[in-house]
């Protein structure tokens, strides 16, 4: 896979073009006149030397179509005021007049990516990447273009860890210091958390204790349930007062009771 | 075509989830799960081997330098494609634009230059072969 830069492409492309050309037509060729598409050639041919007025032996001959300057007309080559023309490029050149688009079957990607709103974030489009992936990569220092501008030195290829090196892998004991669990940490998700579930109770490894968010939350509902019942049993107790039998202590307490259950 | 990126996004979906749960292992580490550790750094040694191995592949792939950009900023890659698509559009109608007038132009110059110079008109007509002005 190669990195390009797509601003280059065009001048990279036309070096390409241009050696496959001198391969083709040998160094001495000189190179070819730009295409004059438009009707302006390289520029004005030397007006013809206006006719002496009485002729002679020494006159050049008038141009005519086989001295003619490429890319002329030859069927337009002195003919008065249009020894100018060039002909005119073909219909079957592709440009932008065409729907470029449509010319090279790209309506679905078009519709794709421009006919609905795409998500801004790369964790929308890498759901599935653990970590803080949103940050900019040059926050901590994993930018995909410090990977280009200093590439690692590698070896020749990778080789697995034999016995005697993986005794420099034994780790101490015990969790890890806060600042270095950035790893675990997740931005906030909306959806697919149900994918996420099954992919997590496939895993070998178990899975972790409880984030911080699920705490909260359990916390929330504890601090809530006490304020609901007492507004509940206020509620109840303001209906049973209203209602015209009237019951005592006894019924209201198991009124009560049986809303719990 | 799709099967050699499919190839590459098996492997490296595979290595990122060894990644992670080497980290799990390292995040709290206990003497028993040594043997697991050992066992995830030789597997992620064979994910770098096979990932290495898809390159192969790929070698004619082209991936633009900017897109690189769009990601180290944290901004979905696809972005880049919506705003190329666009552009091209949006390029692809000027020139357009510009053809279509230049027709115009050359429609009412035809047709104001066969007023004033007859003869000339319609000795260029002969020659171009066009008894009427393009429109």
């Amino acid at each position: 896979m190669k990195v390009i830069n797509a601003r280059c492409r065009g001048t990279a492309g036309a070096e390409g073009t241009m050696e496959n050309f001198t391969a083709l037509f040998g160094a001495q060729a000189d190179p070819p006149p730009p295409p004059a598409a438009l009707g302006f050639g390289p520029g004005k041919p030397p007006p013809p030397p206006p006719p002496p007025p009485g002729g002679g032996p020494g006159t050049a001959p008038p141009p005519s179509a086989a001295t003619a300057p490429p890319g002329t007309d030859k069927s337009a080559a002195g003919c008065g005021p249009f020894y100018l023309m060039r002909e005119l490029p073909g219909n079957t050149e592709l440009t932008g007049s065409t729907n470029l688009i449509t010319h090279y079957n790209l309506e679905h990607a078009y519709n794709k990516f421009c006919g609905k709103k795409v998500k801004e974030k790369l964790s929308n489009f890498l759901p599935d990447l653990p970590g803080m992936i949103d940050l900019p990569g040059s926050h901590d220092n994993s930018s995909l273009r410090s990977l280009i501008e200093k590439p690692p030195i590698l070896g020749g290829s990778f080789n697995p860890i034999t016995g005697t090196m993986l005794a420099g892998f034994r780790l101490h004991t015990g969790p890890l210091p806060e600042q270095c669990r950035l790893m675990h940490i997740q931005p906030p998700k909306k959806k697919n958390k149900h994918k996420h579930k099954q992919s997590r109770t496939q895993d070998p490894v178990p899975p972790e204790t409880p984030s911080d968010s699920d705490h909260k939350k359990k916390k929330k509902k504890k601090e809530e349930d006490p304020e609901r019942k007492r507004k509940k049993k206020e509620k109840k107790k303001k209906k049973n007062r209203h209602s015209p039998d009237h019951p005592g202590m006894g019924s209201s307490q198991a009124s009560s009771s049986s809303s719990l259950r | 075509m799709a099967e050699k990126f499919d190839h590459l996004e098996e492997h490296l979906e595979k290595f990122v989830e060894n990644i992670r749960q080497l980290g799990i292992i390292v995040s709290d580490f206990q003497p028993s799960s040594q043997a697991g550790l050992n066992q995830k750094l030789n597997f992620i040694v064979t994910g770098l081997q096979d990932i290495d191995k898809c390159r192969q592949q790929l070698h004619d792939i082209m991936v633009p330098l900017e897109v690189f950009e769009y990601i180290d900023q944290g901004r979905n890659p696809q972005l880049y494609t919506k705003e190329c698509l666009e552009r091209a559009l949006a390029k692809n109608e000027q020139v357009k634009g510009k053809i279509d007038t230049m027709k115009k132009f050359k429609s009412l110059l035809i047709q104001e230059l066969s007023k004033v110079f007859p003869e000339d008109m319609a000795k260029y007509r002969s020659i171009r072969g066009e008894d009427h002005p393009p429109s």
